[in-house]
């Protein structure tokens, strides 16, 4: 069985007192979160005997497709194991943040878990809140040998030799493809599929596909109020616009220069290409406020005719709206340009961890052991399929793919690229990554949401100030991670020898 | 003379024997009061005091809440914190906010409650929950439906307003910088207006009857009774209503996170905001730093216990005035 959660006098002088602390509501709020006077007493535990008597295994993840396939798997596998109830909470990643260290400070955190966002691997393995893989998945050298070179990361996912997370996708995927509403496109004299987008055609249809829809639908919607959707698809333009940057930190980063990059010409071309659409009045109206959910909801509604979004949109929409005739295309590119691959990198969000101090670490140990094999991957290539390409390159082969999700899948392949990553070459970077974070404000997404509202009235000066504060940061942070004993510097995050036009392999981080 | 004069001695005997005795035989003797007060005890010292001690000693700490070694930093969080033209934006705009709030809060509702104390208006009642139900709603959920009432596409207001030939091109409400704040102030008024106007009905309430009564029967018409009669006798309670709304205006974290999150870049940033945004971190962007977030939670619960210091302050004049009141009525 499988549980899904959803997600004057004396009394004067009290009463002021109580107002007083009580009106502090901040200080609840954090002290209720940080008031922990020793918050890693998680305890690692050995990973004990596969248990026998009734017990309750708890898994917490970002759901989207990933939620299919799991809860399709913890239903077969509690038929398997009548003893284990699995509670199964698939949540948001900002309740995620709270939910997953406040259980592992209080040692009752979930047997597995995605890690809250802002907690690196390294984070987590230093701070003895996971447990390593090695002992506890069967046959472990075997099951960890069908995953590509380079799939775990050193540092991030492994350490000493023991690994510690488990990466179920292959990240081989990019989140600003174009989707679009096919009757509409077909309208205003546009085929994406077989004629990719330019950015000034993409311009010319949004602002066609706005006309004809007088008022009553727009060409284009972006989830803005999630302000790293500014930050997801300014880069991905901007990259395969030939931007000449790859993405550390979700931000463009020049990998030759080891520096945050984010004036390019195809930089500000992608931000002026936006606000002249904004404009053209064929955004549609919402968009500075609403999340990428909500936008995602507004093409299969008829209310706007594209998006930049990624390839999880695909089976929500074939299963939600059946009826919904949509394209899946490449993201445009500037006008007589073709498309640079964009990077990606082997450090995504999607990776399971076991908490070191479940008493069911075997039960966690089995069920990785079918994630990872043949069988697993195949599943959840034929449920998720290019929502979040499995782990196994051969699996997402032997899948039978529709239409759409064939053209995304070969999409990727043209489009996509694995870009160096400071943690393989140099382990102490992963302390950088800790110590990261600090006097970004406003961040590179919340800069281009205050370009595109207006508040910020000089794109290439307010990109230019966000680019020298995440370099100062990047030096404050490898200044911090250095004064902790790791060895560390600013070389650590050049790699002369990127290019982008094809995938970083060990043999280039031995060429430097 | 003689009665009264027994009386207080009477009242100052029992007054002494009951301040008699050890501290403890005294709680003995109060016993239930103690067992009463218990549970709310234990709740506050869990979820207030304790919490509210430990930001203090957070705000000394560089500390995401993850790692186990939280390094003491001193008054750098402090420091850091008044550097930060976004702490002292988000500063401002929760000072804008509550004034902004708080007189439209207490105009409006103080209107409704005027009408609705009428004992001739028979729906009344009807009214008086029509007007409270905004407030028994989740300010979360009234912040997510409001963003789709509000919207600029098809949005209900936005179409009425249209309809009615008061706009030519529907208005961004909460996309919009220069509206997204007046907005978020609105809709916070319209959620708990009927708060106020219950505090208000209680204070009409209080106006004896017989005082109208008085004033009819010397002529004086509605508008002399409202301005000479009621307003007097209901202002001592305005000071107490308009520092509780105060205090409430201060505390808006689940309409904003919901309505706005306090965007546009930061046009609807209200401390509560900045300080979860400071604690918890922006997803892919900037680190969690619990100490830094704490700090800036420290400074501005100074503000609001400065406000509660003054509420404390108003209600002491308010008892002041209503022992004035009953004195002069006792002497009529």
């Amino acid at each position: 069985m499988t549980e899904s959660a959803p997600r004057g006098g004396p009394q004067l002088s009290r009463r002021t007192l109580l107002a007083m602390l009580g009106g502090s509501g901040a200080a609840v709020l954090l002290g209720g979160c940080g008031g922990h006077s020793e918050p890693n007493q998680s305890g690692a535990s050995s990973p004990g005997d596969f248990p026998t008597g009734d017990v309750t295994f708890r898994w917490v993840d970002s759901g989207d497709q990933k939620a299919t396939y799991l809860e399709q798997y913890f239903e077969r596998y509690s038929q398997e194991h009548p003893n284990i109830t699995i509670q199964y909470d698939p949540l948001p990643r900002d309740e995620i943040a709270q939910v997953v260290p406040l259980g592992v400070q209080n040692g009752n955190a979930h047997d597995v878990f995605q890690l809250p966002p802002g907690v690196t691997g390294a984070q987590a393995i230093r701070e003895n809140w996971v447990a390593p893989l090695n002992d506890i998945v069967p046959d472990f050298e075997t099951w960890k040998s069908r995953f590509p070179e380079g799939h775990f990361l050193q540092g991030s996912h492994e350490v000493d030799g023991k690994l510690y997370g488990f990466r179920l996708g292959s990240g081989r995927r990019y989140g600003t493809m174009l989707l679009y509403n096919r009757q509409y496109l077909d309208a205003a004299g546009y085929d994406p599929e077989s004629e990719p987008l330019t950015w000034e055609t993409f311009r010319d249809a949004a602002r066609r596909v706005t006309q004809a829809g007088g008022g009553d639908y727009y060409g284009y919607v972006i989830g803005g109020g999630q302000v790293e959707r500014w930050a997801y698809v300014v880069s991905g333009l901007a990259e395969m616009a030939g931007s000449g940057t790859g993405t550390w930190q979700v931000v463009p980063f020049d990998w030759t220069t080891g520096e945050f990059v984010f004036t390019t010409d195809q930089h500000i071309g992608a931000i002026e290409l936006l606000l002249a659409m904004k404009a053209d009045g064929s955004i549609f109206p919402d968009s500075a406020g609403i999340t990428a959910p909500q936008a995602r909801e507004m093409v299969p509604q008829g209310v706007a005719a594209m998006i930049l979004q990624g390839p999880w949109n695909i089976p929500i929409w074939q299963d939600t709206y059946p009826d919904f005739d949509f394209g899946v295309a490449s993201q445009p590119v500037p006008d007589g340009g073709s498309p640079t691959p964009m990077q990606i990198n082997n450090d995504d969000g999607n990776t399971l961890w076991v908490f070191a101090g479940s008493e069911y670490q075997r039960v966690a140990g089995d069920m990785f052991a079918y994630l990872g094999s043949e069988e697993g991957q195949r599943e959840w290539a034929r449920i998720v399929g290019v929502s979040d390409p499995p782990a196994l390159s051969s699996a997402m082969d032997d899948a039978e793919l529709d239409e759409r999700s064939q053209r995304a899948w070969d999409l990727f392949g043209e489009q996509l690229r694995v870009g160096p990553e400071p943690v393989v070459r140099n382990i102490g970077a992963a302390d950088v990554l800790t110590q990261w974070g600090q006097g970004l404000t406003p961040t590179f997404g919340e800069t281009l949401q205050g370009i595109f509202t207006g508040q910020l009235d000089d794109p290439r000066q307010a990109l230019q100030e966000a680019q020298d504060r995440y370099n100062a940061e990047l030096d404050r942070a490898i200044e911090a991670a250095s004064s902790a004993a790791a060895e560390v510097s600013r070389d650590d995050f050049v790699f002369s020898n990127w290019d982008p036009t094809r995938d970083y392999t060990t043999d280039d981080y031995a060429q430097l | 003379m003689t009665l009264q004069s027994d009386r207080y001695q009477e009242l100052a005997r029992s007054a002494r024997s009951a301040a008699a005795g050890s501290l403890g035989r005294r709680i003995v003797r109060a016993r239930w009061c103690y067992l009463f007060v218990l549970p709310s005890l234990t709740l506050s010292i869990l979820f207030t005091f304790y919490p509210a001690v430990a930001s203090w000693w957070i705000s000394l700490l560089d500390w995401s809440g993850f790692s186990s070694v939280p390094v003491y930093t001193g008054l750098d969080n402090f420091r850091e914190v008044l550097g930060d033209e976004y702490f002292w934006g988000a500063f401002r705009r929760s000072f804008i906010f509550m004034f902004a709030a708080v007189p439209l809060q207490l105009g409006i509702s103080l209107i409704v409650a005027i009408v609705l104390n009428d004992s001739k208006l028979r729906m009344a009642p009807f009214f008086r929950t029509m007007f409270f139900i905004p407030v028994v709603t989740t300010a979360a959920i009234v912040g997510i439906v409001m963003t789709f009432v509000l919207a600029q596409h098809n949005g209900p207001v936005n179409t009425a307003l249209m309809d009615l030939g008061l706009i030519d091109q529907p208005v961004d409400f909460l996309g919009n910088p220069d509206l997204a704040l007046p907005t978020v102030i609105g809709v916070f008024v319209w959620k708990w207006m009927g708060l106020t106007m219950i505090y208000w009905l209680a204070a009409l309430q209080v106006v004896p009857a017989d005082v109208y009564e008085a004033a009819r029967v010397d002529g004086a018409n509605r508008w002399q009774t409202h301005w000479r009669i009621t307003m007097p006798l209901i202002m001592p309670f305005a000071a107490i209503i308009t520092l509780i709304g105060a205090i409430g205006a201060l505390n808006v974290f689940p309409l904003i996170q919901t309505l706005t999150g306090g965007g546009p870049f930061f046009a609807t940033e209200v401390m509560e905001i900045y300080i979860y945004r400071t604690a918890f971190g922006v997803e892919g962007a900037t680190a969690p730093r619990l100490g830094y977030a704490s700090a800036a939670g420290v400074w501005f619960g100074i503000c609001v216990m400065l406000i509660a210091l003054l509420q404390g302050l108003a209600a002491r004049r308010v008892a002041a005035m209503r022992r004035d009141l009953q004195g002069g009525g006792a002497r009529s």
